[in-house]
Order: C-alpha cells, then sequence, then structure tokens
C-alpha cells in the first residue's frame, strides 16, 4: 500500500517542482505510473478477504475495484483538465494539480481504511479539496451554492455519523472492521436502534445519493470543472455506496424495516429522476441526473443487503464510474468549444465532429445498459436481487430503465443529430487527447466485460 | 486546384481561407426566404476585433496538450504509451492471468466435466442426500 501511497504524495511536490512547460506531461506520466500499480490491488491474495494487511489500511474484493477505479481517475483527470487550464498562471495550475493529488490520497485511504475512524476523517476529508475545485474553478456563478449545498448536505449528515462511531467504539471497544465483521448484532435498546441505524446510514444515503436528499449533486456536478464532476461522479458517490455496505455489517438485523421508507424512496427515485432527465436543458445537468438514477439503483440494491444485492450494487457502481465520468468529459468537449451547455445550442455534432459521434455513441449505449457491458449485468443483478425481495419492484425498477434508454437516446440525438445550429460558426476538431480520454473511459469497460470477476466483489 | 480544397475547411488547417463559412449554405438567398444568407451577417474576416486564433494555425499537428510543439508531442506519446501500452495491454494481461481465486473457476470446470462424465455413464448427477444417511446417528426416541 505505501508503493501507492508515497507516490501519490510525492506527486504534491512533483507538481510544484516541475518545470512549467514539462508539468503536465510529468503529472501525467507520475500519474499513470501508479496507476499501474494499483492494477496489483485487484488481486486477491487471502483466503480471508483482507490483502495487503496492515493495522491500519488493508484492501479486499469489495475496495480493491473501487480502488483501482480512484487510481485509473487520476491520470484521466489530468489529460480532462489540461485545456481549460492552460491559460490559468502556472501557480494556479500546480495548485490544482495538488488538490486532484489531495483528493486522491485520501480517497485511497478511505477505500483502504480498516478501522472506521479512519474512513470517516477520509471521508470528510475528501470534501474539502472537491469544495474548493468547484468554487474556485467553476464557471458560472452558481458555483457559491454549488459548493454550499454540497458542503452542507454532506456535513449535516455525518456528524451524527461521527457521534454514531464514537457510540459504537464506546460499546464494542472497537472500531476496526476486521473485527466487527466478526462481533455480531450489537445489542442495543429497540428504541436507540433506530436513531443508530439511520445516523449510521444517513451520511451515505446522502452521499451516494438517496432521492430526496439528492438535491445538491445537480448543482455541485454541473458547476465543477471537468476534474471535479469527474471525480465527484466516478469516485465521490461510490464513497457513499462502500460505507454502506461497510456499515451494514454491524447494524443489527432487527432494523430489517427501517429498510422500507428508503427502499421505497430508491425506487421512487429511479422513476423521477430518469424523468428529470427528460425534460432537461443543460446537459450536464442531464447527465447529473442519470447518475442520481443509477446510483439510487446502486442505493436499494445495498439497503436490501442480500448477497446478489451487494454483488450488483459493486459491478454497477465500477460501471457507472467510468460511464459518467466519460459523459461528463463529452460535454466538456463541446463546452471548450462553444462556451454553452444547452442542448439545444449544441445540436448536430455529428457533422462538426464524427469520430467524437463515435464516443457520444457508445458511452450513451454504455448508459443505457447495452448488453454485454457491465452496466446492464450490474442492473439486472440488482433488479433480480429486488425482485426477489418483492415482486412490486418491478414496476418502478422496469419503468425506470424504460426511461434510462429513453433519455440516453435523448441525449444521443439531441447532441449528435439535427440540425447544425447557425451560431457555431468556427469549432476546432477533436484533439487527441480527447479521443485518448473518452478511449482511456471506455476500453476498461469494455475490457471488463471479458473479465467480471474482478468487480464481482466478496459476495458471489 | 488548392482552392477546391478550402471546402473542407477544417479538416486541412492550413487552408484556413473560409473556416467560417463552413457550415453557411453558399447558395443565394431565394425570393421565399426573406432572410440574408449567414455570410452576410458574419462577414467572413479574420482580423474583426479579438478572435480565437485556432491553436492548428501555428502548429498543424497540434495534439490538444500544449501549444509548444516539443512538449505537445512528448505528452502526446506518455499519454497515449502509458494510458494504452502500459496500463491497457500490460495492465490487461496481468488481470487476465490472475490466478483462480477460491477456485470458482476450476469447481465450474469440474462441475461441468463430472455431469458430462455422470450422464455418459448413466449415473444420476447428484446425489440428492448431501450427507450419507448412514453416518448420521439420532438418539434413539426416548421419553423424557
Amino acid at each position: 500500500m505505501l508503493k501507492i501511497l508515497i507516490p501519490t504524495l510525492l506527486l504534491i511536490p512533483t507538481s510544484w517542482l516541475a518545470k512549467a512547460k514539462w508539468l503536465w506531461p510529468t503529472t501525467l506520466l507520475h500519474s499513470f505510473i501508479m496507476t499501474l500499480f494499483s492494477l496489483a490491488w485487484l488481486k486477491n491474495t487471502s483466503e480471508t478477504n483482507w490483502s495487503t494487511l496492515n493495522p491500519y489500511i488493508a484492501t479486499d474484493p469489495l475496495s480493491s475495484p473501487l480502488l483501482t477505479l480512484t487510481c485509473w481517475l487520476l491520470p484521466l483527470m489530468i489529460l480532462a483538465s489540461q485545456d481549460h487550464l492552460a491559460q490559468d498562471p502556472l501557480v494556479r495550475q500546480r495548485i490544482y494539480i495538488t488538490l486532484l493529488v489531495t483528493l486522491q490520497l485520501s480517497l485511497i485511504m478511505a477505500f483502504a481504511a480498516t478501522e472506521l475512524t479512519m474512513f470517516y476523517v477520509m471521508f470528510e476529508t475528501t470534501l474539502i479539496p472537491t469544495l474548493i475545485l468547484i468554487t474556485r474553478w467553476g464557471n458560472q456563478m452558481e458555483r457559491l451554492n454549488a459548493g454550499t449545498y454540497f458542503l452542507f448536505y454532506t456535513l449535516a449528515t455525518s456528524l451524527p455519523l461521527l457521534i454514531t462511531l464514537l457510540a459504537l467504539q464506546n460499546k464494542t471497544g472497537t472500531l476496526s472492521l476486521l473485527i466487527i465483521q466478526l462481533l455480531g448484532p450489537i445489542p442495543i435498546s429497540p428504541s436507540v436502534n433506530i436513531i443508530w441505524w439511520t445516523t449510521s446510514l444517513l451520511a451515505f444515503l446522502v452521499k451516494m445519493p438517496l432521492y430526496g436528499v439528492h438535491l445538491w449533486l445537480p448543482k455541485a456536478h454541473v458547476e465543477a470543472p471537468i476534474a471535479g464532476s469527474m471525480s465527484l461522479a466516478a469516485v465521490l458517490l461510490k464513497l457513499g455506496g462502500y460505507g454502506m455496505m461497510r456499515m451494514m455489517l454491524i447494524l443489527s438485523p432487527l432494523a430489517k424495516e427501517l429498510c422500507y421508507p428508503f427502499i421505497i424512496l430508491a425506487l421512487w427515485g429511479v422513476l423521477m429522476t430518469s424523468s428529470i432527465c427528460l425534460r432537461q436543458t443543460d446537459l450536464k445537468s442531464l447527465i447529473a441526473y442519470s447518475s442520481v438514477s443509477h446510483m439510487v439503483l446502486v442505493a436499494a440494491a445495498i439497503l436490501i443487503q442480500t448477497p446478489w444485492g451487494l454483488t450488483g450494487a459493486l459491478i454497477l457502481m465500477i460501471a457507472h464510474g467510468l460511464t459518467s465520468s466519460a459523459l461528463f468529459c463529452l460535454p466538456n468537449t463541446n463546452y471548450e468549444r462553444t462556451h454553452s451547455r444547452t442542448m439545444i445550442l449544441t445540436r448536430g455534432s455529428q457533422m462538426i465532429l464524427p469520430l467524437m459521434a463515435t464516443w457520444w455513441l457508445i458511452t450513451c449505449l454504455a448508459n443505457l445498459a447495452l448488453p454485454p457491458l457491465p452496466n446492464l449485468m450490474g442492473e439486472l443483478i440488482i433488479i433480480s436481487a429486488l425482485l426477489g425481495w418483492s415482486t412490486w419492484t418491478i414496476i418502478f425498477t422496469g419503468a425506470g430503465a424504460l426511461i434510462t434508454r429513453t433519455y440516453s437516446l435523448y441525449m444521443y440525438l439531441m447532441t449528435q443529430r439535427g440540425p447544425v445550429p447557425n451560431h457555431m460558426i468556427s469549432m476546432n476538431p477533436s484533439t487527441s487527447r480527447e479521443h485518448l480520454l473518452l478511449t482511456l473511459h471506455l476500453l476498461p469497460l469494455l475490457l471488463l466485460v471479458f473479465k467480471p470477476t474482478t468487480i464481482w466483489g466478496s459476495a458471489y | 486546384m488548392l482552392i477546391r480544397l478550402s471546402r473542407f475547411g477544417l479538416a486541412l488547417p492550413r487552408l484556413l481561407s473560409n473556416p467560417q463559412t463552413r457550415f453557411v449554405s453558399q447558395s443565394k438567398p431565394s425570393g421565399a426566404t426573406v432572410s440574408p444568407a449567414l455570410t452576410e451577417l458574419h462577414p467572413v474576416s479574420e482580423k474583426a476585433g479579438h478572435e480565437e486564433v485556432s491553436p492548428f494555425v501555428k502548429n498543424p499537428d497540434y495534439h490538444g496538450f500544449s501549444t509548444d510543439p516539443v512538449v505537445d508531442e512528448w505528452n502526446m506519446r506518455v499519454a497515449f504509451f502509458m494510458g494504452i501500452s502500459v496500463a491497457l495491454v500490460i495492465g490487461g494481461t496481468f488481470l487476465r492471468y490472475l490466478p483462480d481465486h477460491g477456485m470458482r473457476e476450476w469447481a465450474r470446470r469440474e462441475a461441468e466435466r463430472v455431469i458430462l462424465q455422470r450422464e455418459k455413464e448413466g449415473l444420476p448427477v447428484i446425489d440428492e442426500n448431501y450427507y450419507d444417511p448412514n453416518k448420521i446417528i439420532l438418539p434413539s426416541a426416548e421419553d423424557k
């Protein structure tokens, strides 16, 4: 683990000491080397599932795909940010990379933490670089509002989580995941149980987000610069899912009925957020709501706590991470040319940038869960698990899946087909950088078709 | 002859003669349409005001990384080599040849092999009892 943490930490001095014109190639090279090392985490080396074990940090088949996804995303964020930061003064570019690296470090330590305290501290630490990215480098005035929503939604629910963790430490004497998984149900009085259950999970439900507390997400995703949107969509949402999967081990199964309102909210959220997508005018906002609709499905799957539910949740989290990040990169390529995210103003791109239309097509197909991509596999497993929990969920998941496909196609058709607007009179061709960025998002997704065991997790 | 190639406009960035008019109808406005052709609304002139100069003007081989051509070239090489050849190809090979953890793939292959073998021999595919019933020792029924 240190072979990844130390290079990540030292990427900060690298970004400050690299020469001005070699800053971006150097940091890119450095981050790709770390990505290569991070692939080693996907090798599960022990029977107890915990690999690379030391008192504070470990990886297991649940966290290793998320860790690898995090490490994969840093070079992609660097690639995506190069263009819009070229105008910024050098010091600001260095600060930007430092923020990305700090975010990366805290994410790695969050996913790899064995102690829930460390997980909590790192969970909160990820908020700070993201907040700075959104509020300093966002492009519109609304970024301040977005930053506020983002920060306070998460903080309001995570402070009760801190109290729960402290109470848990008090009660059981430990907060180590390695021990907690063996403890069995915690003896708490039934009235306190409800509060305990809610406070432990609410922070993660807000992060996921659950429909009802999802308002921060469209704001934050839209106002963030591209690297911020990518990391938010691809990794930060998964922190919520991961946290839920870990906390569920501890929570007493007596609180089973407490899941009901949240699962209902989640299922209703699939329908509602997918429908909202069909009415969006802002492209990034559409993709943000699409993220909500997928993650809400993941939330429902984790709440029902069956092995298939957890497996499907993990597969969908990884697949959605790659797809959603690609989906944010695509309108960013448009935004860098036209400085507009309005969908009707950026139509007909297939005529102007035909190669980019290929990536639009593949990414929209991935978003609508085309077989044999893991997006579909995750969704199918989740839908089957929910069906086993209750037959009525098929109404919500089926209708939600239908609307998902509708808005994905709608997004593709609106941006690519149709008449080219008259006001776009000079668009630069797509650069190799943009093609590479999208390839590096979509090729791993295609490769995962052939080796799904990497993202199955430990429950399968 | 080169003038004819200018209709490709941005595809051949060396000939940025009329980039702005690429997607604009060049035909004269007919009597039915009252609005003037866009060429009259946006006169072709690179010099009007400050406009963004496409980086392809200075560096026709612009890859998208940097305006300095040397850095651009090297950045492209690093990005493509590390991203595709190293991370995807070598990383992908590593993942493909990961050992079979928990013998799951072996278990699947073994199950398929055993089923084929048993069906060929006509034996039942699997015994309906998990444990051998003769080995289970039950307490005798006693009145308590």
